[in-house]
Protein backbone atom coordinates (compact mmCIF):
# COMPACT_ATOMS: atom_id res chain seq x y z
CA UNK A 1 0.00 0.00 0.00
CA UNK A 2 1.16 3.35 -1.00
CA UNK A 3 1.98 5.99 1.72
CA UNK A 4 -1.02 8.09 0.34
CA UNK A 5 -3.81 5.38 0.59
CA UNK A 6 -3.24 4.74 4.67
CA UNK A 7 -7.09 5.30 5.88
CA UNK A 8 -8.44 5.42 9.48
CA UNK A 9 -11.42 2.43 10.68
CA UNK A 10 -13.55 5.45 10.02
CA UNK A 11 -12.98 5.95 6.23
CA UNK A 12 -16.15 4.86 4.79
CA UNK A 13 -17.69 7.41 7.33
CA UNK A 14 -15.23 9.69 5.95
CA UNK A 15 -15.61 9.17 2.11
CA UNK A 16 -19.87 8.87 2.59
CA UNK A 17 -20.01 12.31 4.35
CA UNK A 18 -16.57 14.71 3.92
CA UNK A 19 -14.29 16.14 1.14
CA UNK A 20 -10.91 14.14 1.44
CA UNK A 21 -7.78 15.75 1.83
CA UNK A 22 -4.33 13.18 1.73
CA UNK A 23 -2.83 14.55 5.22
CA UNK A 24 0.68 13.17 6.52
CA UNK A 25 -0.01 9.93 4.02
CA UNK A 26 -3.78 9.66 5.64
CA UNK A 27 -6.91 10.30 3.47
CA UNK A 28 -8.51 12.55 6.21
CA UNK A 29 -11.76 14.26 5.82
CA UNK A 30 -11.25 18.09 5.65
CA UNK A 31 -15.17 18.82 6.16
CA UNK A 32 -18.16 17.41 6.85
CA UNK A 33 -20.79 20.48 6.52
CA UNK A 34 -18.28 22.72 6.43
CA UNK A 35 -15.34 24.78 8.55
CA UNK A 36 -17.60 27.39 9.78
CA UNK A 37 -20.02 25.15 11.38
CA UNK A 38 -18.31 22.10 12.48
CA UNK A 39 -15.82 25.21 14.21
CA UNK A 40 -19.07 26.79 15.92
CA UNK A 41 -20.29 23.24 17.06
CA UNK A 42 -16.95 22.47 18.98
CA UNK A 43 -17.06 26.40 20.40
CA UNK A 44 -21.24 26.33 21.49
CA UNK A 45 -22.02 22.55 22.04
CA UNK A 46 -19.60 19.14 20.71
CA UNK A 47 -17.62 17.90 18.07
CA UNK A 48 -16.11 14.35 17.19
CA UNK A 49 -13.20 14.44 15.26
CA UNK A 50 -11.12 10.74 13.81
CA UNK A 51 -7.56 11.96 15.26
CA UNK A 52 -6.86 8.05 14.33
CA UNK A 53 -4.02 9.59 12.46
CA UNK A 54 -1.60 10.47 14.88
CA UNK A 55 1.23 8.82 16.54
CA UNK A 56 1.22 6.77 19.42
CA UNK A 57 3.97 4.63 21.47
CA UNK A 58 3.95 3.08 24.49
CA UNK A 59 6.97 3.21 26.46
CA UNK A 60 7.66 0.66 29.54
CA UNK A 61 10.47 -0.55 31.90
CA UNK A 62 11.83 0.08 34.74
CA UNK A 63 14.19 3.18 33.20
CA UNK A 64 10.98 4.54 31.45
CA UNK A 65 10.75 7.79 33.86
CA UNK A 66 14.34 8.39 33.24
CA UNK A 67 14.40 7.89 29.42
CA UNK A 68 11.78 10.29 29.10
CA UNK A 69 13.32 13.05 31.75
CA UNK A 70 16.08 12.72 29.50
CA UNK A 71 14.51 13.00 25.73
CA UNK A 72 11.33 15.30 26.52
CA UNK A 73 11.86 18.99 28.12
CA UNK A 74 9.12 18.54 31.02
CA UNK A 75 9.61 16.95 34.29
CA UNK A 76 8.08 13.28 33.90
CA UNK A 77 8.68 12.49 37.52
CA UNK A 78 5.77 14.54 38.58
CA UNK A 79 3.24 12.84 36.88
CA UNK A 80 0.45 10.44 39.03
CA UNK A 81 -0.64 7.59 37.17
CA UNK A 82 -3.19 8.42 35.13
CA UNK A 83 -2.07 11.69 34.40
CA UNK A 84 -1.04 13.67 31.51
CA UNK A 85 1.36 16.66 30.54
CA UNK A 86 1.82 18.40 27.37
CA UNK A 87 5.92 18.23 26.38
CA UNK A 88 8.12 19.09 23.49
CA UNK A 89 11.68 16.55 22.73
CA UNK A 90 13.85 18.78 21.19
CA UNK A 91 17.33 18.36 19.31
CA UNK A 92 20.74 19.33 20.91
CA UNK A 93 20.48 22.85 19.42
CA UNK A 94 17.35 23.27 21.64
CA UNK A 95 14.97 23.30 18.51
CA UNK A 96 11.76 21.18 18.66
CA UNK A 97 11.69 17.54 17.39
CA UNK A 98 7.81 17.67 17.97
CA UNK A 99 5.16 17.77 20.68
CA UNK A 100 3.07 15.60 22.17
CA UNK A 101 1.19 14.56 25.45
CA UNK A 102 2.88 12.23 27.81
CA UNK A 103 0.16 10.08 30.16
CA UNK A 104 1.47 7.83 33.14
CA UNK A 105 -0.58 4.81 32.28
CA UNK A 106 1.06 3.02 35.56
CA UNK A 107 4.28 3.22 37.43
CA UNK A 108 7.01 2.10 34.68
CA UNK A 109 4.23 2.52 31.45
CA UNK A 110 3.63 5.69 29.30
CA UNK A 111 1.96 6.61 26.60
CA UNK A 112 3.22 9.34 24.32
CA UNK A 113 0.59 10.73 20.95
CA UNK A 114 2.34 12.70 18.44
CA UNK A 115 2.05 14.33 15.29
CA UNK A 116 1.21 12.52 12.52
CA UNK A 117 3.11 14.22 10.55
CA UNK A 118 6.25 13.24 12.30
CA UNK A 119 5.48 9.47 13.22
CA UNK A 120 8.27 7.69 12.17
CA UNK A 121 10.91 10.33 12.95
CA UNK A 122 9.96 10.61 16.53
CA UNK A 123 9.78 6.81 16.99
CA UNK A 124 13.28 6.52 15.24
CA UNK A 125 14.41 8.79 17.72
CA UNK A 126 12.69 7.43 20.62
CA UNK A 127 14.45 4.21 19.72
CA UNK A 128 17.57 5.40 18.86
CA UNK A 129 17.76 7.59 22.13
CA UNK A 130 16.16 4.35 24.19
CA UNK A 131 19.49 2.57 23.65
CA UNK A 132 21.26 3.82 27.20
CA UNK A 133 18.25 2.61 29.05
CA UNK A 134 16.46 -0.32 30.12
CA UNK A 135 13.16 0.67 28.07
CA UNK A 136 11.33 -1.02 25.33
CA UNK A 137 9.50 1.72 22.66
CA UNK A 138 6.74 -0.35 20.85
CA UNK A 139 4.97 1.77 18.62
CA UNK A 140 0.75 1.15 18.84
CA UNK A 141 -0.40 3.33 15.77
CA UNK A 142 -1.82 0.99 14.02
CA UNK A 143 -3.71 -0.92 17.29
CA UNK A 144 -5.63 2.41 18.64
CA UNK A 145 -8.45 4.06 17.20
CA UNK A 146 -8.43 7.62 18.02
CA UNK A 147 -11.69 10.23 19.11
CA UNK A 148 -11.68 13.68 20.21
CA UNK A 149 -14.73 14.39 21.50
CA UNK A 150 -14.62 18.52 21.91
CA UNK A 151 -16.70 21.01 23.44
CA UNK A 152 -18.75 22.43 26.27
CA UNK A 153 -21.00 19.38 25.78
CA UNK A 154 -18.10 17.04 25.16
CA UNK A 155 -18.50 15.53 29.08
CA UNK A 156 -22.03 14.79 29.20
CA UNK A 157 -22.52 13.58 25.25
CA UNK A 158 -18.98 11.08 26.47
CA UNK A 159 -20.88 9.98 29.83
CA UNK A 160 -23.73 8.36 27.56
CA UNK A 161 -21.87 5.65 26.23
CA UNK A 162 -18.68 5.59 29.21
CA UNK A 163 -18.82 3.21 31.87
CA UNK A 164 -16.25 5.53 34.49
CA UNK A 165 -17.48 8.20 36.21
CA UNK A 166 -16.37 11.07 33.70
CA UNK A 167 -16.69 14.29 36.30
CA UNK A 168 -14.02 12.69 38.07
CA UNK A 169 -11.21 12.96 35.66
CA UNK A 170 -10.13 16.33 35.71
CA UNK A 171 -8.22 18.06 33.32
CA UNK A 172 -5.04 16.64 31.97
CA UNK A 173 -6.21 13.18 33.76
CA UNK A 174 -7.31 9.72 32.18
CA UNK A 175 -8.96 6.85 33.33
CA UNK A 176 -9.96 3.43 32.17
CA UNK A 177 -13.51 3.23 31.05
CA UNK A 178 -15.57 0.78 28.58
CA UNK A 179 -17.48 2.63 25.92
CA UNK A 180 -20.24 1.25 24.18
CA UNK A 181 -18.88 -2.06 25.70
CA UNK A 182 -15.38 -1.56 24.57
CA UNK A 183 -12.46 -1.44 26.04
CA UNK A 184 -11.05 2.05 26.56
CA UNK A 185 -8.95 4.89 27.73
CA UNK A 186 -9.86 8.74 27.58
CA UNK A 187 -7.69 11.33 28.94
CA UNK A 188 -9.23 15.12 29.32
CA UNK A 189 -7.11 16.70 26.80
CA UNK A 190 -7.42 18.42 23.31
CA UNK A 191 -6.42 20.64 20.66
CA UNK A 192 -9.45 22.99 20.72
CA UNK A 193 -8.79 24.97 23.53
CA UNK A 194 -12.44 23.74 24.65
CA UNK A 195 -13.04 21.28 27.36
CA UNK A 196 -13.19 17.35 26.07
CA UNK A 197 -12.29 14.25 25.96
CA UNK A 198 -9.24 12.41 23.52
CA UNK A 199 -10.90 8.96 23.29
CA UNK A 200 -8.76 5.35 22.68
CA UNK A 201 -9.91 2.45 21.48
CA UNK A 202 -7.83 -0.42 22.53
CA UNK A 203 -6.96 -3.17 20.54
CA UNK A 204 -8.58 -2.41 17.19
CA UNK A 205 -6.37 -2.46 14.57
CA UNK A 206 -7.39 -1.22 10.81
CA UNK A 207 -8.36 -4.75 9.37
CA UNK A 208 -10.41 -5.44 12.21
CA UNK A 209 -12.36 -1.85 12.51
CA UNK A 210 -15.65 -2.58 13.98
CA UNK A 211 -15.20 -1.75 17.46
CA UNK A 212 -14.07 1.71 16.20
CA UNK A 213 -16.96 2.17 13.85
CA UNK A 214 -18.84 1.13 16.97
CA UNK A 215 -17.49 3.88 19.54
CA UNK A 216 -17.83 6.16 16.81
CA UNK A 217 -21.26 5.58 16.30
CA UNK A 218 -22.54 5.51 19.73
CA UNK A 219 -20.40 9.18 20.10
CA UNK A 220 -22.21 10.21 17.37
CA UNK A 221 -25.56 9.29 18.69
CA UNK A 222 -25.11 10.13 22.21
CA UNK A 223 -24.10 13.77 21.01
CA UNK A 224 -27.63 14.28 18.99
CA UNK A 225 -29.13 15.85 21.36
CA UNK A 226 -26.54 18.08 22.27
CA UNK A 227 -26.46 18.77 18.49
CA UNK A 228 -23.00 17.07 17.83
CA UNK A 229 -20.98 17.38 14.62
CA UNK A 230 -18.85 15.72 13.15
CA UNK A 231 -15.73 17.53 12.60
CA UNK A 232 -12.79 17.70 9.70
CA UNK A 233 -9.35 18.88 9.50
CA UNK A 234 -10.30 21.89 9.08
CA UNK A 235 -11.76 22.52 11.54
CA UNK A 236 -9.26 21.50 14.14
CA UNK A 237 -6.68 24.07 12.62
CA UNK A 238 -8.80 26.56 12.64
CA UNK A 239 -9.73 25.93 16.35
CA UNK A 240 -6.50 25.35 17.55
CA UNK A 241 -5.50 28.68 16.18
CA UNK A 242 -8.09 30.78 18.33
CA UNK A 243 -6.65 28.78 20.92
CA UNK A 244 -3.05 29.65 20.46
CA UNK A 245 -2.13 26.03 20.46
CA UNK A 246 1.40 25.31 17.75
CA UNK A 247 0.91 23.49 14.92
CA UNK A 248 4.05 21.38 13.88
CA UNK A 249 5.64 22.70 10.66
CA UNK A 250 4.28 26.24 10.83
CA UNK A 251 4.94 27.73 13.85
CA UNK A 252 7.25 25.21 15.63
CA UNK A 253 9.90 22.74 14.11
CA UNK A 254 13.36 21.93 14.38
CA UNK A 255 14.90 25.82 13.54
CA UNK A 256 12.87 27.11 16.39
CA UNK A 257 13.05 26.60 20.35
CA UNK A 258 10.18 26.45 23.11
CA UNK A 259 11.78 29.42 24.77
CA UNK A 260 10.83 31.52 21.06
CA UNK A 261 7.62 29.85 20.81
CA UNK A 262 6.06 30.39 24.54
CA UNK A 263 6.28 26.84 25.25
CA UNK A 264 8.38 27.63 28.72
CA UNK A 265 6.31 26.58 30.59
CA UNK A 266 7.43 22.94 29.77
CA UNK A 267 10.99 23.13 29.62
CA UNK A 268 12.24 22.55 33.22
CA UNK A 269 16.21 23.14 33.45
CA UNK A 270 16.23 22.08 36.84
CA UNK A 271 16.31 18.65 35.79
CA UNK A 272 19.88 16.88 35.61
CA UNK A 273 20.21 16.29 31.94
CA UNK A 274 17.98 16.76 28.94
CA UNK A 275 18.71 16.66 24.96
CA UNK A 276 18.85 20.31 24.39
CA UNK A 277 18.97 21.59 28.02
CA UNK A 278 22.49 22.74 27.53
CA UNK A 279 21.64 25.01 24.69
CA UNK A 280 18.12 26.76 26.20
CA UNK A 281 20.20 27.52 29.05
CA UNK A 282 22.04 29.57 27.49
CA UNK A 283 19.22 30.92 25.78
CA UNK A 284 17.68 31.73 28.65
CA UNK A 285 20.34 33.16 30.23
CA UNK A 286 20.89 35.45 27.29
CA UNK A 287 17.57 36.37 26.27
CA UNK A 288 15.87 35.01 23.06
CA UNK A 289 15.62 37.14 19.95
CA UNK A 290 12.27 36.62 18.43
CA UNK A 291 8.68 35.30 19.90
CA UNK A 292 5.81 33.63 18.80
CA UNK A 293 2.82 36.57 19.31
CA UNK A 294 -1.20 36.80 17.75
CA UNK A 295 -2.23 38.65 15.45
CA UNK A 296 -5.64 40.09 15.20
CA UNK A 297 -6.13 41.70 12.04
CA UNK A 298 -8.17 45.58 12.85
CA UNK A 299 -9.76 46.02 9.47
CA UNK A 300 -12.25 43.63 7.27
CA UNK A 301 -10.09 41.96 4.50
CA UNK A 302 -8.19 39.37 3.09
CA UNK A 303 -6.79 36.88 6.43
CA UNK A 304 -3.00 36.49 7.18
CA UNK A 305 -1.25 33.94 6.08
CA UNK A 306 1.96 31.91 5.97
CA UNK A 307 5.17 33.56 5.02
CA UNK A 308 3.70 37.07 4.68
CA UNK A 309 5.97 39.24 6.41
CA UNK A 310 4.93 41.78 9.57
CA UNK A 311 6.20 44.75 9.21
CA UNK A 312 6.67 47.76 11.44
CA UNK A 313 8.59 50.65 9.25
CA UNK A 314 10.71 47.64 8.64
CA UNK A 315 10.63 43.82 8.11
CA UNK A 316 10.43 42.70 11.94
CA UNK A 317 8.86 39.18 11.43
CA UNK A 318 6.66 36.91 9.61
CA UNK A 319 3.34 34.96 10.04
CA UNK A 320 3.39 30.99 10.87
CA UNK A 321 -0.53 30.21 10.48
CA UNK A 322 -3.15 32.62 9.47
CA UNK A 323 -7.06 32.28 9.19
CA UNK A 324 -10.20 33.44 8.92
CA UNK A 325 -11.51 32.86 12.68
CA UNK A 326 -15.26 32.09 12.47
CA UNK A 327 -15.77 32.98 16.23
CA UNK A 328 -13.81 36.44 15.74
CA UNK A 329 -14.93 36.56 12.07
CA UNK A 330 -11.74 38.53 11.30
CA UNK A 331 -8.08 37.28 10.49
CA UNK A 332 -5.83 36.32 13.18
CA UNK A 333 -2.63 34.86 13.08
CA UNK A 334 0.66 33.60 14.41
CA UNK A 335 3.99 35.00 14.27
CA UNK A 336 7.73 35.23 14.92
CA UNK A 337 8.25 38.66 15.34
CA UNK A 338 11.51 40.62 17.13
CA UNK A 339 11.43 40.40 20.82
CA UNK A 340 11.23 43.83 21.16
CA UNK A 341 7.56 43.94 19.32
CA UNK A 342 6.21 41.28 21.12
CA UNK A 343 4.12 43.60 23.07
CA UNK A 344 0.47 43.29 23.43
CA UNK A 345 -1.56 46.19 22.31
CA UNK A 346 1.51 46.88 20.03
CA UNK A 347 -0.01 47.51 16.16
CA UNK A 348 1.91 46.16 13.01
CA UNK A 349 1.53 45.66 9.63
CA UNK A 350 1.11 42.55 7.83
CA UNK A 351 2.24 42.48 3.91
CA UNK A 352 -1.11 40.59 2.06
CA UNK A 353 -0.44 40.81 -1.78
CA UNK A 354 0.14 44.34 -2.49
CA UNK A 355 -1.44 45.32 0.56
CA UNK A 356 -0.17 46.45 4.53
CA UNK A 357 -2.99 45.34 6.63
CA UNK A 358 -2.95 46.46 10.23
CA UNK A 359 -2.97 44.35 13.25
CA UNK A 360 -2.98 44.36 16.74
CA UNK A 361 -0.54 41.75 19.32
CA UNK A 362 -2.63 40.13 21.52
CA UNK A 363 -2.45 37.51 24.29
CA UNK A 364 -2.88 33.73 23.50
CA UNK A 365 -6.29 32.55 22.97
CA UNK A 366 -7.65 34.86 20.50
CA UNK A 367 -11.08 34.66 22.08
CA UNK A 368 -12.32 35.73 25.79
CA UNK A 369 -11.46 32.64 27.93
CA UNK A 370 -14.29 33.96 30.54
CA UNK A 371 -16.40 33.19 27.50
CA UNK A 372 -15.08 30.34 25.52
CA UNK A 373 -12.66 27.12 25.97
CA UNK A 374 -12.17 25.09 29.26
CA UNK A 375 -12.12 28.00 31.93
CA UNK A 376 -15.48 29.46 30.65
CA UNK A 377 -17.41 31.08 33.17
CA UNK A 378 -20.63 28.33 32.92
CA UNK B 1 -27.56 21.04 -16.91
CA UNK B 2 -26.25 19.10 -14.39
CA UNK B 3 -23.50 17.23 -13.60
CA UNK B 4 -23.13 15.12 -10.00
CA UNK B 5 -23.61 17.74 -7.98
CA UNK B 6 -23.04 21.14 -10.11
CA UNK B 7 -25.43 23.10 -11.67
CA UNK B 8 -24.05 23.97 -15.39
CA UNK B 9 -26.41 26.62 -17.07
CA UNK B 10 -27.09 25.85 -20.61
CA UNK B 11 -26.42 29.61 -22.10
CA UNK B 12 -23.27 30.63 -20.26
CA UNK B 13 -20.05 30.40 -21.88
CA UNK B 14 -17.29 28.56 -19.40
CA UNK B 15 -13.53 28.89 -19.20
CA UNK B 16 -11.09 25.95 -18.25
CA UNK B 17 -10.35 27.76 -14.72
CA UNK B 18 -14.09 27.39 -14.22
CA UNK B 19 -15.30 31.20 -14.44
CA UNK B 20 -18.58 32.14 -16.69
CA UNK B 21 -19.55 34.70 -19.12
CA UNK B 22 -22.93 35.68 -19.55
CA UNK B 23 -23.05 38.29 -22.36
CA UNK B 24 -25.14 41.28 -21.87
CA UNK B 25 -24.87 43.28 -24.89
CA UNK B 26 -21.28 44.96 -25.48
CA UNK B 27 -20.60 44.12 -22.15
CA UNK B 28 -20.09 40.62 -19.92
CA UNK B 29 -20.75 39.65 -16.50
CA UNK B 30 -18.20 37.06 -15.14
CA UNK B 31 -18.55 35.18 -11.98
CA UNK B 32 -16.88 31.27 -10.57
CA UNK B 33 -18.39 28.05 -11.59
CA UNK B 34 -21.09 26.24 -8.97
CA UNK B 35 -18.49 23.39 -9.50
CA UNK B 36 -15.64 26.22 -8.22
CA UNK B 37 -17.79 27.53 -5.34
CA UNK B 38 -18.56 23.91 -4.11
CA UNK B 39 -14.60 23.34 -4.40
CA UNK B 40 -13.15 26.16 -2.39
CA UNK B 41 -16.25 25.92 -0.04
CA UNK B 42 -17.00 28.86 2.42
CA UNK B 43 -15.78 32.21 0.81
CA UNK B 44 -15.34 34.21 3.25
CA UNK B 45 -13.47 36.96 1.13
CA UNK B 46 -13.54 38.76 -2.37
CA UNK B 47 -11.26 41.04 -3.96
CA UNK B 48 -11.75 42.07 -7.79
CA UNK B 49 -9.78 44.68 -9.70
CA UNK B 50 -10.89 48.36 -9.73
CA UNK B 51 -13.79 49.60 -11.60
CA UNK B 52 -11.75 50.38 -15.03
CA UNK B 53 -9.19 48.35 -14.84
CA UNK B 54 -7.99 46.67 -17.76
CA UNK B 55 -8.01 42.97 -17.93
CA UNK B 56 -6.53 40.79 -20.45
CA UNK B 57 -7.78 36.79 -21.19
CA UNK B 58 -6.93 34.54 -18.53
CA UNK B 59 -4.91 36.92 -16.47
CA UNK B 60 -5.51 37.41 -12.75
CA UNK B 61 -8.58 40.01 -12.06
CA UNK B 62 -8.80 39.21 -8.18
CA UNK B 63 -8.72 36.92 -5.21
CA UNK B 64 -10.85 34.62 -3.65
CA UNK B 65 -10.73 33.82 0.03
CA UNK B 66 -11.76 30.75 2.01
CA UNK B 67 -11.50 29.80 5.59
CA UNK B 68 -8.33 28.14 4.62
CA UNK B 69 -7.05 29.06 1.63
CA UNK B 70 -6.43 31.68 -1.18
CA UNK B 71 -7.07 31.74 -4.49
CA UNK B 72 -6.98 33.72 -8.07
CA UNK B 73 -9.49 34.57 -9.85
CA UNK B 74 -8.58 34.63 -14.06
CA UNK B 75 -10.54 36.63 -16.44
CA UNK B 76 -12.23 34.70 -18.78
CA UNK B 77 -12.53 37.98 -21.10
CA UNK B 78 -10.57 40.99 -22.87
CA UNK B 79 -11.63 43.75 -21.84
CA UNK B 80 -12.57 47.05 -18.87
CA UNK B 81 -13.95 45.98 -16.21
CA UNK B 82 -17.08 48.49 -15.49
CA UNK B 83 -18.66 47.48 -12.20
CA UNK B 84 -17.49 45.14 -9.64
CA UNK B 85 -20.56 43.72 -7.68
CA UNK B 86 -20.04 45.76 -4.35
CA UNK B 87 -22.43 43.61 -2.13
CA UNK B 88 -19.56 40.65 -2.18
CA UNK B 89 -17.38 42.79 0.60
CA UNK B 90 -20.22 42.33 3.40
CA UNK B 91 -21.38 39.28 1.69
CA UNK B 92 -19.19 37.27 0.12
CA UNK B 93 -21.06 34.19 0.89
CA UNK B 94 -23.05 35.10 -2.12
CA UNK B 95 -20.64 33.68 -4.18
CA UNK B 96 -21.53 29.83 -2.30
CA UNK B 97 -25.24 30.67 -2.39
CA UNK B 98 -26.01 32.07 -5.90
CA UNK B 99 -23.04 31.93 -8.08
CA UNK B 100 -24.52 32.60 -11.42
CA UNK B 101 -26.96 35.34 -9.72
CA UNK B 102 -26.05 37.28 -6.88
CA UNK B 103 -22.50 36.08 -6.30
CA UNK B 104 -21.45 38.22 -10.53
CA UNK B 105 -17.69 39.82 -9.51
CA UNK B 106 -17.32 41.86 -12.38
CA UNK B 107 -18.82 43.86 -15.64
CA UNK B 108 -16.47 43.82 -18.39
CA UNK B 109 -16.76 45.89 -21.25
CA UNK B 110 -15.66 43.90 -24.14
CA UNK B 111 -12.22 44.47 -26.40
CA UNK B 112 -13.15 41.28 -28.61
CA UNK B 113 -15.29 38.44 -27.83
CA UNK B 114 -15.06 36.79 -30.53
CA UNK B 115 -11.59 36.41 -30.28
CA UNK B 116 -12.03 35.41 -26.39
CA UNK B 117 -14.94 32.79 -27.49
CA UNK B 118 -12.19 31.10 -29.13
CA UNK B 119 -10.67 29.72 -25.93
CA UNK B 120 -14.30 29.53 -23.57
CA UNK B 121 -15.96 26.30 -24.02
CA UNK B 122 -20.12 25.57 -24.26
CA UNK B 123 -21.78 24.20 -21.21
CA UNK B 124 -21.94 21.01 -22.72
CA UNK B 125 -17.57 21.08 -23.51
CA UNK B 126 -17.89 22.29 -19.78
CA UNK B 127 -19.68 19.57 -18.57
CA UNK B 128 -17.40 16.90 -20.43
CA UNK B 129 -14.02 19.02 -18.79
CA UNK B 130 -16.14 18.57 -14.84
CA UNK B 131 -16.69 15.35 -15.68
CA UNK B 132 -12.74 14.07 -16.46
CA UNK B 133 -12.41 16.01 -13.08
CA UNK B 134 -14.50 14.43 -10.76
CA UNK B 135 -12.97 10.34 -11.68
Amino acid sequence: MSKAERVTHLYQFHKQNAKIVEFAGFQMPIWYKGIIPEHMAVRTRVGIFDITHMGRVIISGAKSEAFLNYVITNDASVLTPLSAQYSVMCNESGGIKDDFVVSKLEQERFLMVYNAANREKDYQWLVQNAKAFEVKVEDVSDNIAMFAVQGPNAQPTLQKVADADLSKIERFKCGWTKLAGVDGFVSRTGYTGEDGFEVFVWNTPLADPESAIKVWNAIMKAGEEFGIEPCGLGARDTLRLEAGMCLYGNDIDETITPLEAGLGFVVKLKKDSFIGRDALSKQKAEGIKRKRVGLRMLEKGPSPRPQQEVWKDSKIGYVTSGTFSPLLECGIAMAYVGVEHAVEGGTVAVKVRDKDLKAEVVRFPFYDPTKYGYARQK
Amino acid sequence: MRVSDYEIPDKLHYSKEHEWVRLEGKEAVVGITDYAQKQLHEIVYVEVQKEGSEVKQFQTMGTLESVKSVSDVYSPVTGKITKVNKELTDSPELLNEDPYEKGWLAKINLTDFKKDMEKLLTAQQYADYIKTKET
